[in-house]
């Protein structure tokens, strides 16, 4: 027998769920694009000065008060690698969500848990390996189509897209989405109990995103937070999906599209190995 | 080779309980073997060490000749389960976990597709195949869930209390449907159930469990005959200080004394014998509170074997829910 039908068969899975559910599939786009409407829009004027009201008596001088505006402008340009901040969030977004959806979706291997099915893959005559790798990469599936949904509402709110870019970025997200599907399934299988589950969600999911350059770049962090930053695969997959979208350089000195794609390879293969090993040792008890 | 199971004093301990304490049973292709005993048997943990589910603390379970620890993924080649619980994905509709279960064990194509048909409408759900499964009800999960199992046609089908809570219709369609195999087939058939009347119908041969351990193996016929003809049960009002009442009664052909000043009588006929018993009672002026004789049933030979009726002890609370989950979504 073949195993790549086990492999596609758990992407079938996976993908027919996340369509059988369309209001899930409608709050992948809204939740997303709630963020960047109200905390991009919102924010982005803060940084982007129209205005400085010219002190009345100085008829002589308005350009000071235009280059004083074209300085704050230029300064916040450059910490958020050279775009507007709602470009700069957006992009920030388009990974935030991606990572939510596959850590979210790997962590409801505990509902498959509670609703038995999980047991009908324990038993079934393919490899486990295979198995659980399909419904991983089911899983990173769904959270690609996802972020290129909210690429695509993003056009409404920023014409700094580049579309032609915009596979590669999706690439990006598509590997990072593994890595982090991975690391929910493996963080599930361990965990038998439902109680404290979206704690344990929140937990992890909301220090990441924050310390990951979704929101601000990770350059003007505190240094313990920069240091944190550097050792969450996230904040390399935010930095390339930007500098893939926008032409956005906004991370560390030795960030660059390539370190950052040799990171998130190596840290979703370890992943991967770690969901293969512990689903191959699962059992009912656990 | 005429053994497919083979499982060999069998240990499985939770963190404080012992499951199965040294169970040993052999099961020949093509045959329809039962696991009975009460809730909290161990019945169900045998059957997941079995199935791969569960490690054993100990002990051998050798399925087709292959080692269920070291080489699981042949031994999960050569099976199709059932399990106690439901295993069906709810958000996905009965062809597709069909579907998804024929990819999983090897089938593709035309063939599946046309198996999947057929089997659909052996249990009658045809109507019902892109239905989603949570609408289903508790029938007629089972009975997809039982066509799942059959589309990769195992070698091996576990059934863990196939027909538990359903009603009798399903009931009966369930045991023609596992009659059906066996006869078509030839599969070789390990179930569990704490229905006596399921074992009797069913199986070949009945290994009863209670409390970890099988107590008796045989077809029914021969568990029966364990007990003789008919089987009387005196209970008393008094019980005397002697422990030995058995001595009083030496024309019967076994005693046994069990549970709350009750009596097993093992006697050829019973209709005779009462009025002995009777008479052997007053004499020791002891007081009769209730009599009746039975034909012995897989019941009685439960209630030979551990003293307590199998009904009884469906009555109390299994093993306690280890894993206790809160149900959202």
């Amino acid at each position: 027998m073949s195993s790549s039908d086990a492999f596609a068969s758990m992407i079938y899975r996976q993908l027919k769920r996340w369509w059988n559910n369309r209001s899930r599939v409608v709050m992948t786009v809204l939740n997303p694009l709630l963020w960047m409407v109200f905390l991009g829009l919102g924010w982005g004027g803060i940084f982007s000065p129209q205005s400085i009201p010219t002190a009345p008596g100085i008829p002589n001088m308005p350009s000071v008060a235009d280059v004083i505006v074209k300085a704050i402008e230029n300064y916040f340009k450059q910490l958020f690698g050279g775009v507007d901040y709602v470009t700069f969030m957006i992009t920030g977004i388009v990974v935030m969500s991606a990572f939510m959806a596959s850590f979210i979706s790997g962590i409801s291997v505990i509902w498959d848990k509670q609703f038995g099915f999980l047991k009908e893959t324990l038993v079934a005559s393919a490899p486990r390996s295979v198995v659980i790798l399909g419904r991983i990469v089911g899983d990173g599936i769904v959270a690609a189509i996802q972020s290129l949904l909210i690429v695509l509402v993003s056009l409404l709110l920023t014409n700094n897209i580049n579309l032609v870019n915009t596979p590669i970025a999706i690439l990006y997200v598509f590997i990072m989405t593994l890595g982090f599907t991975a690391l929910g399934t493996t963080i599930s299988l361990k965990f038998s109990s439902m109680e404290g589950f979206q704690m344990v969600v929140n937990l992890i999911t909301m220090p990441l995103i924050f310390m990951s350059g979704v929101f601000y770049p990770p350059t003007t962090m505190p240094e313990w937070m920069k240091w944190i930053a550097k050792f969450n695969p996230l904040t390399y997959s935010v930095h390339a999906v930007r500098y893939w979208l926008a032409g956005a350089n906004a991370g560390f000195e030795y960030m660059n599209p390539l370190t950052d794609l040799a990171i998130l390879i190596a840290f979703t293969s370890l992943m991967l190995v770690t969901a293969v090993k512990t689903f191959e040792k699962t059992t009912v008890e656990d | 080779m005429s053994e497919i199971i083979v499982v060999e004093n069998l240990v499985k301990r939770f963190k404080d309980v012992v499951a199965v304490n040294g169970v040993s049973f052999t099961i020949r292709k093509g045959e329809i073997f039962a696991l009975l005993g009460p809730n909290g048997a161990g019945k169900t943990t045998t059957i997941h060490i079995i199935a791969t589910l569960l490690r054993p603390t100990s002990g051998i379970v050798l399925v087709a000749g292959y080692d269920a620890v070291k080489n699981a993924d042949e031994v999960r080649k050569r099976i199709g389960v059932v399990f106690q619980d439901p295993s069906l994905d709810n958000q996905l509709s009965a062809y597709d976990n069909m579907y998804i279960h024929g990819r999983l064990n090897g089938l593709r194509g035309r063939e599946l597709h046309e198996k999947i048909t057929k089997l659909l409408e052996l249990v009658e759900l045809k109507e019902y195949a892109h239905k989603k499964v949570m609408y289903f009800s508790g029938g007629m999960r089972r009975r997809l869930e039982i066509a799942r199992s059959l589309l990769h046609e195992p070698e091996i089908l576990i059934l863990d209390e196939p027909t538990i809570g359903l009603d009798p219709q399903s009931r009966a369609k369930i045991w023609d449907y596992i009659k059906y195999l066996k006869k078509e087939f030839n599969m070789t058939i390990l179930m569990t159930t704490h229905y006596m009347d399921e074992a009797e119908e069913l199986a070949h041969r009945i290994a009863i469990m209670d409390k970890g351990k099988v107590l008796a193996m045989g077809t029914a016929e021969e568990l029966k005959s364990m007990l003789g003809q008919d089987v009387i049960y005196v209970t008393l009002k008094k019980i005397s200080d002697d422990n030995n009442l058995c001595k009083l009664f030496d024309f019967v052909k076994a005693c046994n004394m069990l549970d709350g000043n009750r009596l097993e009588l093992v006697v050829d006929d019973a209709s005779k014998a009462l009025p002995e018993v009777f008479r052997v009672v007053s004499l020791n002026s002891l007081q009769v509170a209730e009599a009746s004789y039975r034909r012995p049933t897989l019941n009685e030979v439960f209630l030979h074997l551990t003293g307590r009726e199998l009904r009884d002890s469906l009555e109390q609370p299994s093993v306690p829910q280890r894993r206790r989950v809160r149900g959202f979504r």
